[in-house]
């Protein structure tokens, strides 16, 4: 059986990649997916950890997790959506109105 | 089991370093879809066959469909003018991601299984979809029933912002409704006195 050390490496190197995503990429569509690689890392990690202390909770959390994550990317598609209608671009330097 | 996890976590790496490296839109999508199978695999191999399920479903599925759509819909596959807004902005969340990721390895070789593993994975009864759906529907009520409202406005919300205006009544100019980029001179909004009145004979004219 494989350690839960392992598995919470594996979810360590895929947010860190995660993260590596959203700092780097500047169309809006490609920082939605890095902030999915990250939501994905972090639900490896819950489950691991579920079976460490053989507690469905943690997988009832990933469930959770997976349903707001499908509503989130529904609403954030429709803003890049309508964003790009009116400005043309979905480049997240361009859009920098809230900078203050 | 070794051999798994070690097969579908490489994977999985290399589908996120495909994600994040891709110039195409198309391709990270693909390289997602890779690291989410993937993930999907490696819940099966913790004891959550309905979580596996559910992954390949509802991430590779639906999800990954809209964000393919909307890439389509978009056209935004050509790549970007690459423009750093920060100077070595790349090199720097290499370096910060390397050393995430190490701390992450780090603390992660700290931890302790609380019980035995063989034990905690029978606990777990497979994590079927029965397992779950107890868990969900005793202790996770509230967080359920609030989850199915969130879905709901969402539905609504997603349905509201990317509606185009109703087309307006006659005589308003409905400048909205033509595409973008459009030239705005060749619309001529109808003047005010032609809108057809009932006069006091009870005749409409024009």
């Amino acid at each position: 059986m494989v350690p839960t050390t392992f598995y919470l490496g594996l979810s360590g190197i895929l947010f860190a990649l995660g993260m590596i995503g959203v700092l780097t990429r500047r169309t809006a569509i490609m920082v939605f997916l890095s902030v999915e690689l990250m939501l994905n890392a972090a639900n490896l990690a819950l489950v691991a950890f579920a079976r460490s202390w053989g507690d469905p909770t943690g997988q009832t959390a990933v469930f959770i997790v997976m349903t707001l994550a499908a509503a989130e990317v529904a609403i954030g598609l429709a803003i890049i959506v309508a964003i790009f209608r009116k400005r043309e671009t979905t480049n997240v330097d361009d859009l920098a109105a809230l900078k203050g | 089991m070794m051999l798994a996890f070690i097969l579908l976590g490489a994977l999985a790496i290399v589908g996120g370093v495909i994600t994040i490296a891709a110039r195409n839109a198309v391709h990270a999508s693909l390289g997602l879809v890779g690291t989410l199978l993937c993930v999907a695999g490696l819940f099966a191999t913790l004891n959550a066959s309905f979580l596996a399920a559910t992954q390949v479903i509802v991430y590779a599925g639906a999800v990954m469909v809209l964000f393919l759509f909307v890439i389509m819909l978009l056209n935004a596959n050509q790549p970007v003018t690459e423009r750093d807004p920060v100077p070595y902005v790349r090199e720097l969340a290499g370096i910060g991601g390397t050393l995430l990721a190490g701390a992450f390895v780090v603390l992660a070789f700290t931890f302790k299984d609380p019980r035995p593993l063989a034990e905690g994975a029978e606990a777990l009864r497979g994590g079927s979809a029965l397992v779950m759906g107890e868990t969900l529907l005793t202790r996770f009520l509230l967080p359920f029933e609030a989850v199915s409202i969130l879905l709901l406005v969402a539905i609504v919300g997603a349905v509201a912002l990317v509606q185009r205006p109703a087309a307006q009544p006659d005589g308003v100019p409905d400048e909205l409704e033509e595409p973008l980029g459009a030239p705005r001179e060749e619309r001529v909004a109808a003047p005010r006195g032609a809108a057809p009145a009932l006069m006091s004979d009870g005749e409409v004219r024009a």
